[in-house]
C-alpha cells in the first residue's frame, strides 16, 4: 500500500490524462431521469461527483448483460467458420466506484475465476483497472457496515481517493493502481486518517448473529410474509454488484449466428424451471429466498465471502420496495 | 388513519378478510406495500397522496390468493385496474373486500364492484399533465426523430421485465417473451429485441392500461415507457370513444367486433 495525495483542483487533470492515455474511462454520470449511470465519459465535466450510489453497478465493464461468446458462418463448403475475438477488449478504467462495489470485485473475481476460469471474464478483468471513490454520504439504504464493509475500505480497488477538502488522500493498493498514476501531480502524503472525511452508516445487523442463525433460516415461517411484495422481476439481480447469473442464447440461422450470455436473474419465474415444466422453486417465496440465502449463506460455504456488501441498489430499484436487510433481519429472528 | 386502522380492524374481527393489502412507512419514509396477515399489525397501516402503487398486481399473485379473503386499500388507478379486469373475467377465485380513502379523508368500504365501478366514474382522472408534456413533444417531432428517441430509450433498456412484473394488466402465466419454440422475441438486452418486447408489450395494453403510470415509474432505467400505451388510451378514446378501466361491461377495442364498425375492411 502506498499513500499519496493529490489536490482536488488536479482530479480533473489526473482524470483527463486517463481518457488520454486512450483507455476507455467508465464513470458516473447523471442521466435526464435523475438517475446516475456508470457511463463511458470524455472529459470530467461529464462526470457525477455529488451521488451516493449509482442505479446500476459496474460489473457490465467485466460481466456485460451480453456477451458474445463466439458467431458462426457456414462456408461454401459446408463446414463452419468460428470466430471468438476478444483481442479488441479495450483496456478501462472505472472511476468513481464505492468501496462496497470494489469490494464486490472480488467476489466477482472469485466466482468467475476459482474452479473452471471464465476466459471471458478474465481477459476483461485483467484489462480493468478500479479507481474507487470514498463515500462522504449514505443514505437509508445503505448498510456495508453490517456486512463487514465500510465507507472507506480498500478491499478490491487499484487506488482509492478520499476526497478531504482541497485534497484527496490516495491509497495505492496493486502494481496496476501503481502504473495509472501520475507521478507529477502527486505527492506524499502527509495527512494522517481519512476517517473523519467518511459517511457515518449505522450498522443494521451484527454479522456474527446473522451467520450462525442463517443455517437455519432457510424453514422460518417468515419468508413467505418477508417475499410476499416481491412481483419476480429482474430489477435487484440486475442492479446488484454481486448478481452473476446468466443464460446461454443462440441467436441466428443455420448459416449464421452468433451465441450469447445474457443476465438472467433467479427472481424470474422462468429461471428455474425445468424443460419437464416441473419447476423446483415453483413460487415466488422460494425464489425470494434463494437470492438471500445465496448472499448471505451459500456464497459463504462456496467462497467463504458474504456476496452482499451492503450497497443498497436492490432495494432502491425494487418496485416493491423490498428491503434486504429488514428481510434478512426477520427470517433469523430467534 | 385510525379510522382506517379501525375499520381494518373491523374487516379481520368479523372475518370479512384475512389479509390486508395496504401501505406502510418505510425506513426511506416513503410508502411502501404492506401485507397485514394479523391484528397486531394494522397499526402500521397508513394511507397518504404519496401512496402511489398499484396493488392489484398482487391479486395475480398465487401466495395473496391463497389467503382466499383479501382486503385491498385502493388508490384511483388501483380502482380502475379492479375494473378493467373485472371486466375481463378476472378474480373469479378470490373473495375481495375494496377500500379507499377519499379527497374527504373519509374511508370507504365498497360493497361490490358496482359501487366501485360508480365511484371511479364519478372521480375519473386525467391524463397526467406530464404526461400529455411528454407526448405532445413527442408528437411535434418528425416520425424520424420521433423513432430515434424511442430506439435511444429503448436500447438502454435491460429486460429486468419490471414494467411487466408491476402491470396489473399483464397478468399471462406465461408472457411471449417467455416463449422459446419458436423464440418469438430475443431474449438478450440489444436494440433490437428490446424494440420488439416493447412493441408487444405496447399491443398487449392497448386499451387495456389504465394510466396508472406505475411500469413508466419503477423502470430502473428511466425509460418513460408507460407513454406507449397512455398515447393508445388516448387515440382508442378519439377514435372510438372507449375508456379503459371505466365500466365493468366495457369492451376494449382490440377484442370487440362490431358489424357496423365505421371502417370498410373489417366486413
Ligand atoms: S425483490 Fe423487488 S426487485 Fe427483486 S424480484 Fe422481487 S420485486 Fe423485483
Ligand atoms: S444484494 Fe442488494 S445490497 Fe446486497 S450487494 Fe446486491 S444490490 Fe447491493
Ligand atoms: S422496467 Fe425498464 S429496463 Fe426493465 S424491462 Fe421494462 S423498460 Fe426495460
Ligand atoms: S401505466 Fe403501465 S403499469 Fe399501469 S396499466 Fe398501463 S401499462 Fe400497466
Amino acid at each position: 500500500m502506498e499513500i499519496k495525495t493529490i489536490t482536488s483542483a488536479n482530479i480533473p487533470v489526473f482524470f483527463n490524462n486517463l481518457v488520454k492515455s486512450g483507455k476507455v474511462v467508465v464513470a458516473p454520470v447523471l442521466k435526464k431521469s435523475g438517475k446516475v449511470f456508470f457511463e463511458s465519459v470524455q472529459s470530467y465535466d461529464q462526470v457525477s461527483t455529488d451521488y451516493i450510489q449509482t442505479a446500476f453497478s459496474a460489473k457490465s465493464v467485466v460481466f456485460p448483460e451480453v456477451e458474445e461468446l463466439f458467431s458462426y458462418t457456414k462456408k461454401e463448403d459446408g463446414d463452419f467458420e468460428f470466430r471468438n475475438d476478444m483481442s479488441n477488449v479495450p483496456e478501462t478504467v472505472i472511476w468513481g466506484l464505492r468501496p462496497c462495489d470494489s469490494s464486490a470485485f472480488n467476489y466477482l473475481t472469485d466466482f468467475f475465476l476459482k474452479e473452471n476460469p471464465d476466459t471471458y471474464f478474465k481477459l476483461r478483468k485483467e484489462r480493468t483497472t478500479l479507481i474507487s471513490v470514498s463515500c462522504a454520504k449514505a443514505d437509508a439504504a445503505c448498510f456495508c457496515t453490517s456486512v463487514g464493509l465500510n465507507p472507506g475500505n480498500v478491499t478490491g480497488s487499484d487506488i482509492l481517493l478520499t476526497a478531504m477538502g482541497d485534497s484527496y488522500y490516495v491509497e495505492i493498493s496493486t502494481e496496476k493502481g501503481k502504473s495509472v498514476i501520475d507521478t507529477a501531480l502527486f505527492t506524499d502524503s502527509t495527512e494522517k486518517s481519512k476517517e473523519e472525511f467518511l459517511a457515518k452508516v449505522e450498522t443494521k445487523f451484527s454479522m456474527d448473529e446473522i451467520r450462525e442463525r442463517i443455517q437455519t433460516a432457510y424453514d422460518s415461517a417468515e419468508w413467505k410474509h418477508e417475499s410476499m411484495g416481491c412481483l419476480g422481476c429482474g430489477a435487484c439481480a440486475f442492479s446488484c454488484p454481486t448478481c452473476t447469473c446468466f443464460d446461454i442464447q443462440d441467436e441466428g440461422s443455420q448459416e449464421s449466428g452468433k451465441r450469447l450470455r445474457c443476465w438472467d436473474a433467479c427472481g424470474f419465474g422462468q429461471f428455474t424451471r425445468h424443460a419437464s415444466g416441473h419447476n423446483p422453486k415453483s413460487n415466488q417465496t422460494a425464489r425470494r429466498r434463494q437470492r438471500l440465502m445465496h448472499k448471505f449463506k451459500y456464497s459463504v460455504e462456496n467462497f467463504g465471502i458474504v456476496s452482499c456488501v451492503g450497497c443498497g441498489r436492490c432495494i432502491r430499484v425494487c418496485p416493491a420496495h423490498l428491503n434486504i436487510f429488514e428481510n434478512i433481519l426477520n427470517v433469523t429472528k430467534a | 388513519m385510525k379510522l382506517l386502522q379501525n375499520k381494518v380492524a373491523e374487516l379481520f374481527e368479523n372475518g370479512t378478510i384475512n389479509l390486508m393489502i395496504g401501505f406502510k412507512e418505510a425506513l426511506t419514509k416513503q410508502p411502501v406495500p404492506c401485507f397485514i396477515e394479523k391484528a397486531s399489525e394494522i397499526e402500521q397501516l397508513i394511507y397518504t397522496k404519496d401512496c402511489k402503487n398499484n396493488l392489484s398486481v398482487y391479486l395475480h399473485k398465487p401466495e395473496v390468493k391463497q389467503a382466499g379473503k383479501i382486503g385491498i386499500l385502493a388508490n384511483i388507478a388501483t380502482l380502475r385496474a379492479l375494473v378493467q379486469l373485472t371486466s375481463e373475467n378476472q378474480f373469479w377465485d378470490i373473495e375481495k373486500t375494496v377500500l379507499t380513502v377519499n379527497d374527504k379523508e373519509e374511508v370507504i368500504v365498497f360493497s361490490d364492484m358496482e359501487e366501485v365501478e360508480a365511484y371511479v366514474q364519478a372521480n375519473f382522472p386525467e391524463f397526467s399533465e406530464e404526461d400529455l408534456k411528454l407526448l405532445d413533444y413527442l408528437e411535434s417531432l418528425s416520425r424520424e426523430d420521433r423513432w430515434k428517441y424511442w430506439t435511444e430509450q429503448f436500447s438502454a433498456c435491460i429486460k429486468c421485465y419490471a414494467c411487466r412484473a408491476v402491470c396489473p394488466m399483464c397478468y399471462c402465466p406465461q408472457c411471449t417473451v417467455e416463449c422459446n419454440q419458436p423464440q418469438w422475441i430475443k431474449t438478450s438486452a440489444q436494440t433490437t429485441g428490446n424494440l420488439e418486447w416493447h412493441i408487444m408489450r405496447a399491443m398487449h395494453l392497448a386499451g387495456r392500461c389504465i394510466n396508472c403510470g406505475e411500469c413508466g415509474r419503477i423502470c430502473p432505467v428511466g425509460i418513460p415507457v408507460h407513454l406507449l400505451t397512455v398515447k393508445m388510451n388516448q387515440d382508442l378514446f378519439k377514435e372510438f370513444g372507449t375508456k379503459s378501466g371505466f365500466a365493468l361491461k366495457g369492451d376494449y377495442a382490440l377484442n370487440s367486433f362490431k358489424p357496423d364498425d365505421k371502417e370498410g375492411f373489417i366486413k
